[in-house]
């Protein structure tokens, strides 16, 4: 069962961060790994400090190309928007194969990419989009690239008593397109064993910008930036295609377990890179 | 013994009001609404909260268990272990109604010396609350020191394998000879042998294992608790050490069982921690403590090898069967022999050799799973059919025409079965219903495959069955049924009632169905092996034709008409061609009552008794009947990821006769859904005994995503030795599925996957060679 533990329901931000300061204490959003984590004895937190009063932490706004998400939307949130539908396609692709619809209507955005692990599905088109997050505390706040946020198996740069407040990325242009592919060991309900994201933006015939974000093949979702400068500046042939997934399938560190061996999330990486850059390059040429 | 299927007999001239009707079951309205108690739901003032210690180790001696500190944990009413129950051992056999000897596999309640499994109990604590317990638990001091096991089948029985018990690993053997085997190769033109693996798989019901236990003022002890099985109480009041009469077991409606509640759970917990305290009990597994604490799915490793002539008549069948038994006996050797005797399939093989064994190992004990070893016969010889089709070049459902058993034809045992066999039939309507096949694109491959089965309802018959169910007419005009047979959701309780209002000619509306109570509902058995529709579906209509009788006699003597002449439908009394004659039922039933005629009737329904088979050659009659049909499968692989999608899935079955067709559905639905996790994605992981999959995020049954609409195709001979001609359908609808799937993977790819789960990665290194 549940360890003993303080609630704090705070209703605005400022009070969150000051509680958030004091020492044992964790922020419940979503709940759907904190409170499995708990129940489990992973974790044993003395304070929790429940986001839900927070409304000023959910919401999805575009202003002038920049779309801003509050880190405290679910998953289901990014479902219903036109605003997502329109600016992030990937992000709706894995939005929709996160887990069932149950965790779907809690879990929060910043919560996956807090949870820091490496195959959250959300953060490899997060990555691709070039998100960026804002990270606040009683101290202040600041704004880094998804990308310099993680540095390790569940490890980022967060300081104690820091939230992720929110993300936001530049809407993409209309030449551009991006893909997510979640390869799991069923369809519903699925820890993903390898997750790629891609993103394409061609301009006359050349592909000008090229993101590769893999899921769960490494400590942490990352970039595969060698199969990127195989394709950007390009014109995109079978052979350069090939090659980048290679190169993406090479920068992968895998490793073996119960769902499947690192041979296999290598090979899927490669198939899949291959394929999604296929289909983009396709749609787009 | 029946007479042989006459298809002539049954089909004119029937016309049935209830039976054969969707109709609303008894158990839905409180289920839809939530009324519906499950044993879970069940408290009591002053109640103990249990938790079970269990071994992290699979092998292992228990050197030291010091339960001092959670003894004085404030809050904790007892802790027992093995210590405290010195004379007590935990039956695992078979539960039996007409006294059979018991096979010699009783095992020890908790932890002695020597740990042969991962989970096995070690200590029992009942404490104020859960939290308390799970304190207690953590305050056990214990030491473990590895002990050297044995994990596979094929090692545990080399010799100087480590012995988990006794003086060798083997479990059970069973033998089938028949016809001339040599000479059946020696007429082949072709020889195919294979070898198929099937994993350990976990029943994954809806409800965990929960429980109330207390004592009563007659030192009666009392267990509110999910199971299939309530005719355990003899069972638990062995292990504790009362007479059978002392323990009463209360089922409950339950949230599935798919056998893993028909061994017994939590009972024996419960009753020694009600009768030790003096004080009502409850346990409640988590999904973790479920996983390790009922036995699993055996796995089977099946080397078939066939001789073929070039016109595709099968000569010769040779098969060797080794299952898992884990570290207790449970049911593995009746599984086993249901696998022997399911071997060659729903085919006339004239010259069949079966050598079965079952092995000990330190893996988790394995026992009753739906199919009970012939779910795992037909993963090997379906597919083994397509694979001699594929080497002599035919057809593979021309393959199978040539060599389907027909009615009235000897199965393996050399049994005549009574009753209609629509193999055939059920196949060649299942694989045309597939229709039109999806176009392939890209890296997607489709593939079709069909698996035909022959898969027996009701127990062994060697076990001599029994089941009994109670009718009784109230004097308003109402019906009232009792019957022990539990409900695991298939509509066991509702389907007693459609059979008794059939034939006393009331609505589904004025009857009641009592169940599930082993002291006051007459006992009918397990709901298991198929076997209570049929069982307790015959009681029931031979203690309602009973009351019918007298009621019809009165009535025609009250009409002057003769009692053929007597019809009783829609809570009404008529007369044949006489319309001045009628009354309602009620006032039948009064008139009835006022006389002193017997207004009940308790009925005993028995199944062929029969010896066991020749321990030689295995021959004679195993089981009363057989269900047959067919699954028919369309895939889609992705031959890039080896992702799997299962595009159609299409059953087809003879089930004699529905009693409510929804109910039928539900259950081939289900077995369409389990069957697909069986193919592809379930698998309990065992790493050297250890637990890998401990809970639902790894161990992954198919989702609402992952399985398509099924096509349920609903045949009826009227045959079966069922009420109205019913045959079972509980185990039959999943037994066809995963070989159904496995080839239409390999139509798909070209290549077969020999071992089930057909997971994404085995289809990349079938089809890429990764390493």
């Amino acid at each position: 069962m549940y360890a003993t533990f303080d609630l704090d329901r705070p209703g605005d931000l400022a009070a969150a961060l000051a509680i958030l300061r004091t020492k044992g204490a964790v922020a419940l959003a979503g709940g759907t790994n904190l409170i499995v984590d708990m129940r489990a004895g992973r974790e044993r937190p003395q304070r929790v400090v429940s986001l839900d009063k927070l409304g000023v932490l959910r919401g999805i706004r575009q202003a002038r190309g920049q779309v801003t998400i509050g880190g405290r939307t679910t998953v289901t949130d990014l479902l219903l928007s036109p605003v997502i539908a329109k600016t992030a396609p990937a992000l709706v692709e894995s939005a929709r194969q996160f887990a069932g619809q149950m965790v779907r209507n809690t879990a929060t955005v910043a919560g996956n990419i807090a949870c820091g692990s490496p195959a959250a599905d959300l953060v490899p088109p997060l990555f691709a989009l070039d998100a960026r997050l804002t990270l606040v505390s009683a101290r202040g706040r600041r704004t880094v690239p998804i990308e310099s946020f993680f540095i390790g198996y569940k490890k980022d740069i967060r300081r104690p008593g820091e939230l992720i407040s929110r993300i936001s990325w530049k809407a993409p242009s209309s030449r551009s397109c991006a893909l997510f592919y979640k390869l799991a060991r069923r369809k519903g309900d699925a820890i993903t064993v390898v997750g790629v994201a891609v993103a394409l933006d061609v301009e006359r015939g050349r592909c000008r910008r090229a993101r590769v974000a893999l899921g769960a093949v490494a400590p942490t979702v990352f970039r595969a930036r060698e199969a990127e400068a195989i394709l950007e500046g390009q014109t995109l042939t079978p052979e350069l295609i090939e090659s980048a997934a290679e190169a993406a399938a090479a920068a992968a560190r895998p490793i073996d377990d119960i769902r499947a061996s690192a041979a296999y999330r290598r090979h899927g990486v490669h198939a899949l890179v291959r394929r999604l850059i296929g289909q983009a390059w396709e749609k787009l040429a | 013994m029946s007479a042989p299927f006459d298809p002539n007999r049954n089909l004119a001239n029937v016309s049935l009001r209830h039976v054969g009707k969707p109709l609303v079951r008894t158990d839905a309205p409180g289920k839809a609404t939530g009324r519906t108690p499950y044993a879970g739901d069940y408290v009591m003032p002053g109640m103990l909260h249990a938790k079970v210690l269990r071994s992290p180790m699979p092998s292992a001696r228990l050197v030291r268990l010091d339960v001092s500190k959670a003894r004085a944990l404030e809050g904790v009413a007892l802790v027992l272990t093995a210590r405290d129950l010195p004379d007590r051992l935990a039956p695992t056999d078979i539960p039996g109604q007409t006294g059979q000897t018991r096979l010699k596999t009783d095992q020890q309640i908790l932890v002695r010396e020597r740990v042969r499994y991962h989970g096995e109990p070690l200590a029992l604590i009942a404490a104020e609350s859960v939290d308390v317990a799970e304190k207690a638990m953590s305050l056990i001091d214990y030491d473990l020191e590895p002990w050297p096991g044995v994990f596979d089948p094929e090692s545990a029985m080399r010799p100087g394998a480590p012995v988990v018990q006794g003086t060798d690993n083997i479990v059970a053997r069973h033998a089938i000879g028949k016809g001339d085997i040599d000479a059946g190769f020696a007429a082949a033109d072709m020889v195919v042998e294979r070898t198929y693996r099937t994993q350990f798989i976990e029943h994954a019901f809806l409800e965990p294992e929960v429980g109330l236990a207390w004592v009563d003022e007659n030192d009666v002890v009392n267990i509110r608790v999910s199971t299939q099985v309530i005719e355990h109480f003899r069972f638990i009041a062995d292990a504790i050490g009362v007479p059978h009469n002392k323990v009463r077991i209360m089922g409950a409606l339950v949230g599935g069982g798919f056998g893993g509640k028909e061994d017994i759970t939590v009972e024996i917990y419960l009753a020694l921690l009600a009768k030790h305290t003096g004080r009502p009990v409850r346990l409640e597994f988590t999904r973790e403590d479920s996983f390790v604490g009922h036995g699993k799915r055996h796995p089977f490793i099946l080397t078939y090898k066939t001789g073929v002539k070039r016109n595709g008549k099968i000569t010769a069948l040779d098969v060797r069967l080794v299952s898992d038994a884990g570290a207790y006996v449970f049911l593995s050797p009746y599984v086993l022999l249901y696998g022997a005797i399911a071997a060659p399939g729903p085919y006339l093989i004239e010259n069949l050799k079966v050598d079965a064994v079952s092995v000990a190992t330190n893996n988790m004990y394995t026992s009753a799973f739906r199919g009970f070893g012939s779910a795992q016969a037909c993963v090997a010889y379906e597919q083994q059919m397509d694979e001699v089709a594929q080497a002599i070049g035919i057809d593979r459902l021309d393959l199978r025409r040539r060599n389907y058993l027909k009615t009235g034809e000897p199965t393996a045992t050399g049994y005549r079965v009574p009753s209609a066999v629509w193999t055939e039939r059920c196949a060649d309507i299942a694989w045309q219903a597939l229709g039109e096949k999806t176009p392939a694109k890209g890296a997607i491959r489709i593939g079709r495959g069909l698996a035909a089965y022959q898969q027996s309802y009701g127990r062994l018959t060697f076990l001599h069955d029994t089941s009994e169910a109670w009718v009784g007419v109230e004097v308003d005009g109402t019906v009232i049924v009792r019957s022990g047979v539990t409900d695991i959701g298939a509509g066991q309780a509702s389907a007693l009632a459609q059979i008794a209002i059939e034939v006393l000619g009331v609505n589904m509306e004025n009857v009641v169905v009592y169940n599930s109570d082993s002291a006051v509902t007459p006992l009918a058995g397990t709901t298991t092996a198929t076997r209570a529709l049929y069982m307790t579906g015959n009681a029931a209509r031979v203690a309602a034709e009973a009351v019918r009788g007298r009621l019809v006699a009165r009535a025609a003597k009250a009409f002057g008409v003769p009692v053929d002449d007597v019809v009783l439908a829609d809570n009404k009394v008529s007369a044949l061609d006489r319309p001045d004659k009628a009354m309602s039922f009620a006032d039948l039933v009064r008139l009835c009552a006022t006389e002193g005629i017997q207004r009940s009737e308790l009925a005993m329904f028995r199944a062929p008794f029969t010896d066991r088979l020749d321990p030689a050659t295995g021959q004679g009659q195993a089981f009363a009947d057989f269900t047959y049909g067919a699954h028919a499968i369309e895939v889609a692989v992705d031959t890039e990821t080896g992702e799997v999608t299962v595009l159609k899935s299409v059953a087809c079955h003879d089930v004699g006769q529905c009693i409510n067709p929804a109910a039928v559905e539900g259950q081939i639905e289900g077995g369409a859904a389990q069957g697909q996790g069986y193919a592809l994605s379930e698998e309990m992981i065992y790493r050297e005994g250890r637990l890998m999959t401990p809970s639902l995020s790894e161990y992954l049954i198919p989702t609402a995503m992952d399985v398509p609409v099924v096509k349920s195709i609903i045949l009826e001979s009227r045959s079966g030795v069922g009420p109205f001609g019913a045959k079972g359908i509980g185990e039959p609808a999943l037994t066809p599925v995963a070989p159904a799937i496995a080839n239409a993977v390999a139509d798909a790819i070209g290549r077969r996957i020999h071992d089930l789960p057909i997971t994404p990665e085995k289809v990349v290194r079938a089809l890429h060679g990764i390493d």
